[in-house]
């Protein structure tokens, strides 16, 4: 990655019918960097790859390698939109191979196809495929004219969890050789996994920018250490007098704001008090996290153990979805 | 390779897709001759020699072959805009050096190779089933010119079609609106003899007359001699092909680009 800027948005503004799409956004994406995207449905993503891919109309100044938007050389772009659906009665190969056609220098569609885990279904039409290789095809078509830039809105939707690894890599090695990759998600995995910077879309509005570990840092929340089991409620106070925060749940304790080397002195206050426990959980903060709090969005209608837990996301103080269930507070 | 290259995948393209589809391509071939066979066959003169399909066969060849032209490039071209749109196809041709005109034309001349056998075809079985007398003479190859560029001018004004048409049934109910009048108003099957004189500037007002009068002249001798080939092939051939360029341009900036 260099400091060259591909990729440029300058208070992008867009509505649709009085409905804000793009609220202002500005942004800055470097060669061979890859920035994911992420927000919640509607909240302008895709709006904003058609603005910067110049497929859309926007205000403000939307730039790809020092151009405006729509003027930019288009044999230095790759993009796969959000629900692409090529002509359904070709093969992979024949796809690829079109696309490919529509520029003057093209990668060989056979390497392209392996790339993408295609090479054995490279003639089965289109239609025909299962809707993880629909997709695979569709990537090997924003790849295949060897794109400087590649936009790629949500590309592993659908896809198995090896066939996304797969991808994952190939577009590490893309950015590796100086690909710029502007990535949209609602995969936190696929983000944190993949993009060098982050950042979050909220009703069009660009609400943070940076890396995941900056995200996390500054937006995530403290790690937290749970302690489980029936009678744990008793080490409430020895782990208040050794200086943890310690919050109260049903068979929990959670403690907040605990360092990895913390820890030991909330396991040796625990065995000096007598005690015991089922589970011992540290959980960091994650992108998700992030995405719950800057976001603001709950899981409502799913099983969520404790009733506070869902008013508790709504405040903004969301347990990860990955960790032990959420405590109810007790202060 | 650069505009040829793009022309040429895309042509390719668009010629296998199509291809694939055998109902639409059964019915594409179908649909002509079913009318070749129900007006050239089945209906009958009345018995005092008026009204429709009184004419010697011949006179009648311009309607059949106007009905390959007109339906098939507007419902298909019609059809495939509405088709890219749904599929975001446009959004990504977008950003590749593919232009608006480069893929009307691709889709056109998928369209002139369809159309053109199609045409083949209604033309044999009209001479064969109806037993029309068309003269044979070197006039006959103006027939391939008028064939394409009838088929070019009704794809740009299908691509128009396609562009207004929020969907593929919205196409097909505006072809049929828009293929339906000109068919029947257009010098084709009903003589302007039938129509209102009032009726007869707006025959003139249809691009498909010129295709019509001049293909009749190239294939239609009159009983006194008169309407065969010459001027009246070419003049309607020179209509013929600035209304083509000029409804072409129109589709070509009417085909979507982006979202």
């Amino acid at each position: 990655m260099n400091d060259a800027t591909v990729v440029r948005a300058v208070d992008a503004r867009k509505s649709y019918d009085g409905t804000v799409a793009l609220d202002g956004v500005s942004l800055d994406v470097h060669e061979g960097e890859v920035f994911g995207l992420i927000g919640p449905n509607g909240a302008g993503k895709t709006t904003l790859v058609r603005a910067l891919t110049g497929t859309a109309d926007a205000e403000g100044t939307l730039e790809l390698f020092g151009d405006a938007a729509g003027d930019s050389d288009r044999s230095r772009i790759g993009l796969l939109p959000q629900e692409f659906g090529p002509p359904e009665r070709l093969t992979a190969r024949e796809l690829v191979a079109y696309y490919g056609g529509l520029y003057d220098e093209s990668l060989p569609v056979d390497d392209v196809l392996a790339d993408v885990g295609l090479a054995d279904d490279a003639d089965t039409w289109y239609e025909n495929l299962s809707g993880g290789q629909k997709r695979r095809v569709c990537v090997a078509t924003a790849l295949v004219n060897d794109p400087d830039v590649l936009f790629l809105d949500e590309p592993t939707t659908g896809i198995d969890p090896a066939g996304r690894r797969a991808l994952w890599g190939l577009l590490d090695s893309l950015a590796d050789s100086g690909v710029t990759v502007f990535l949209t998600s609602h995969s936190m995995e696929e983000v944190e996994r993949l993009a060098d910077r982050v950042g979050l879309l909220r009703d069009g509005e660009l609400v943070a920018v940076g890396t995941p570990a900056e995200l996390v840092a500054e937006h995530g929340g403290p790690a937290r250490f749970v302690v489980a089991g029936p009678d744990v409620e008793a080490g409430a106070d020895p782990l208040r007098d050794a200086g943890f925060a310690v919050e109260v749940g049903t068979d929990e304790l959670v403690l907040g704001d605990v360092t990895p080397a913390e820890l030991g002195d909330a396991v040796t206050a625990l065995a000096d008090a007598s005690v015991g426990y089922e589970s011992l959980t540290w959980t960091e903060p994650t992108l998700e996290d992030v995405y719950l709090r800057l976001t603001g969005e709950t899981f409502e209608g799913t099983f969520t153990p404790g009733a506070s837990a869902v008013g508790a996301a709504a405040d903004g103080v969301a347990g990860d979805s990955d960790s032990a269930p959420a405590a109810e507070v007790e202060r | 390779m650069s505009r040829a290259g793009r022309i040429r995948a895309e042509t390719a393209a668009a010629a296998r897709s199509f291809l694939r589809r055998r109902t639409a391509v059964i019915f594409t071939f179908f649909f002509p001759l079913l009318l070749v066979l129900i007006f050239g066959v089945l209906v009958r003169t009345q018995p005092g020699g008026g009204g429709l399909f009184a004419r010697p066969d011949a006179y009648y060849l311009p309607g059949y072959l106007a009905t390959v032209v007109l339906f098939t490039p507007l419902s298909r071209i019609g059809s495939e805009i509405a088709r890219h749109r749904d599929g975001h196809r446009f959004e990504k041709l977008a950003t590749t050096p593919l232009t608006r005109a480069e893929w009307l034309l691709a889709h056109t001349l998928v369209n002139v190779g369809v159309i053109g056998v199609a045409s083949l075809l209604v033309f044999g079985l009209v001479t064969l089933v109806t037993g029309a007398d068309i003269p044979v003479s070197g006039d006959l190859l103006l027939l391939v010119p008028f064939v394409a560029l009838a088929v070019v001018l009704f794809c740009g004004i299908g691509a128009v079609l396609g562009r207004v048409s929020d969907s593929q049934d919205g196409v097909i109910a505006a072809s049929n609106s828009v293929a339906l009048p000109l068919l029947f108003l257009s010098d084709t099957f009903v003589s302007p003899d039938l129509l209102p004189d009032w009726f007869l500037p707006a025959v003139n007002l249809s691009p498909l007359t010129y295709f019509s009068r001049g293909v009749r002249a190239v294939t239609f001798a009159a009983p006194d001699g008169a309407g065969l080939a010459g001027v009246g092939a070419v003049g309607n051939l020179a209509i013929l092909a600035v209304l083509s360029v000029v409804c072409f341009a129109v589709g070509a900036a009417a085909v979507p680009r982006g979202e």
